[in-house]
């Protein structure tokens, strides 16, 4: 069962963690596959984080983000 | 009528010199001095520190100068303690501001008297006041715990709303832009512009943060601008704009001034930055580009690791298969082998059984081939007798035939006519050298030859002899 990270280096660091344990060659087949599952989760959360700012920069100023938020409110 | 401390007790002296009272014990005229100058007027005065000494004794000493003279200060070290100055922050050419009054110490029959200014209170003057002020701020605060708590907040590695708060024009705006290119991070930032040039700005400066911070999703707040004199910067050493920040729920990352200023707010930051580049470097720890080529290869390892997993799985299941029809096929090659084994062995024993058979023939021969060489050493020796034997009987045979043979020698030579000859007898010899045996034969002859022991002598028959 896999939780959702909380945050990019949480879910950098927990890769890692997956990847030294696969390289151990130690994990049994049902725990390699588990990890595998998690990892591609991972990796598609992380992927994601990556996305959200890598699009472009956008520059708001205090005023305009008071505004823009407070017409979606409305 | 009140008496002079100076002149009193003037009697009984020897006499002085004419226009001037006294002559008066000097002892007590420096305590009436002492008494006298303590009476002056208390008041600041402002100047140079130099020659300052922290003894071990109870006062501190140093002189005040200024262009147009000077005076020498004691300060009793408690009062020095309280000034809030330490040792550090009092040195030789600081300008201070000291409050006293002067004093005289009337010294002993050993001790030097001495004058100075007893200094009651003491402060740095111009900027160094200011920066005494920010030392006493930032003792304050650290007790309070202030300088903690920021540093205890969980900070984003990758932030995807920066907070800034900065002047609108400026460098620091551009050069933090330009780190957060360098990261190659293209989040969306929230810009809070105050004016951050004099210490009225603070009051803007702390609004600007706590709007950031209560405005939603912002993760991480920046404060910076460049480098300036400490009254520039006074501003970020504000007391309500540092509480401000300590109590703030989202961390704060301050780059003010350069690296060799030190605001307050640089202290109770969760990180103090020397430049804007290195905070907008401190805001995303994340290296975009070289996170997402990080990342492409974890997806890769697991990837590989997964396949890999399946297929050594089932390659262990392939190999179970073939276990019994393998094994099968190992035992005869285990049989085969030792087969052979038993073959090379049987083989190795008829060699060795061979060679020490002829290793026994060998020395059965050796045995006889010495007896042999024994038995014909035995047989020459008896030879070589046999043979000494006949040897010797050979030679006594020879020596009696010899012995015969000389003589049946003596006896042949007894009837030798050679042996006739040489006692005068002749033989008459025919032409053709045959001995002439009678007288009819010599006549006959006519000529012939008559043998000598010593030679031959022509001869013939005489004529009427013949006729």
């Amino acid at each position: 069962m896999t939780t959702q990270p909380v945050s990019y280096e949480s879910a950098v660091e927990r890769l890692e963690e997956i990847i030294k344990r696969l390289d151990t060659g130690e994990a049994g087949l049902r725990e390699t596959l588990d990890l595998c599952r998690e990892g591609r989760e991972l990796i598609e959360y992380s992927a994601g984080e990556l996305d959200a700012v890598g699009k472009g920069l956008e520059e708001l100023k205090l005023d305009e983000l008071i505004e823009r938020l407070e017409g979606a409110a409305q | 009528m009140t008496s002079d401390p100076l002149t009193t007790g003037a009697d009984a002296r020897p006499a002085g010199i004419d226009g001037y009272p006294g002559p008066f014990p000097v002892g007590r005229y420096a305590a009436g001095l002492r008494e006298r100058l303590r009476e002056f007027a208390h008041v600041c005065v402002l100047g140079e520190a130099s020659g300052v000494r922290f003894g071990r004794g109870p006062n501190v000493y140093f002189e005040l100068r200024d262009g147009d003279g000077g005076i020498p200060c004691a300060m009793w070290r408690d009062d020095f303690d309280r000034s809030g100055l330490t040792e550090q922050d009092f040195r030789d050419g600081v300008e201070v501001v000291a409050a006293g009054g002067c004093d005289y110490y009337p010294g002993g029959a050993t001790a030097s008297p001495r004058f100075s200014f007893r200094v009651k209170q003491l402060k740095l003057a111009g900027e160094g006041d200011l920066l005494v002020q920010l030392e006493q701020l930032r003792r304050r605060l650290a007790e309070e715990g202030l300088f903690e708590r920021q540093k205890l907040l969980a900070r984003p590695a990758l932030p995807k709303r920066i907070g800034v708060v900065t002047a609108e024009t400026g460098a620091a705006r551009r050069d933090f832009l330009a780190g957060l290119e360098r990261r190659g991070w293209h989040g969306t930032i929230v810009w809070g512009y105050a004016p951050v040039q004099d210490r009225r700005a603070a009051g803007a400066i702390a609004r600007a943060i706590q709007d950031l911070a209560v405005v939603g999703e912002v993760e991480t707040i920046v404060v910076t601008r460049g480098g300036g004199s400490i009254a520039d910067l006074w501003a970020f050493c504000d007391e309500t704009l540092c509480r401000t920040v300590a109590l703030l729920p989202v961390p704060v990352i301050s780059a003010v001034g350069h690296h060799v200023d030190r605001t307050l707010i640089d202290d109770v930051a969760a990180i103090c930055c020397s430049t804007p580049t290195h905070a907008a470097e401190a805001a995303v720890a994340v290296d975009c580009a070289l996170a997402r080529g990080l990342l492409l290869d974890h997806a890769r390892r697991v990837d590989k690791r997964g396949r890999a997993a399946v297929l050594d799985r089932a390659r262990a299941l392939a190999a179970l298969s073939r276990a019994p029809r393998d094994r099968v096929a190992a035992h005869r090659t285990h049989l085969h082998q030792k087969a052979r084994e038993m073959r090379a062995a049987s083989r190795r024993w008829l060699a060795l059984r061979r060679d020490n058979q002829r290793r026994m023939a060998a020395q059965d021969i050796d045995r006889k081939r010495e007896a042999a060489a024994a038995t014909v050493v035995t047989g020459r020796a008896r030879l070589n007798a046999r043979a000494a034997a006949l040897t010797r009987a050979a030679d006594a045979l020879e020596a009696r035939r010899r012995e015969a043979l000389r003589s049946h020698g003596a006896a042949i030579r007894g009837h030798d006519p050679e042996r006739a000859l040489e006692r005068g007898y002749a033989i008459a010899l025919g032409p053709d050298g045959t001995p002439l045996g009678s007288a009819a034969a010599v006549r006959e002859a006519r000529d012939f030859e008559l043998r000598m022991a010593d030679g031959r002598v022509p001869a013939r028959v005489r004529e009427e002899e013949g006729e």
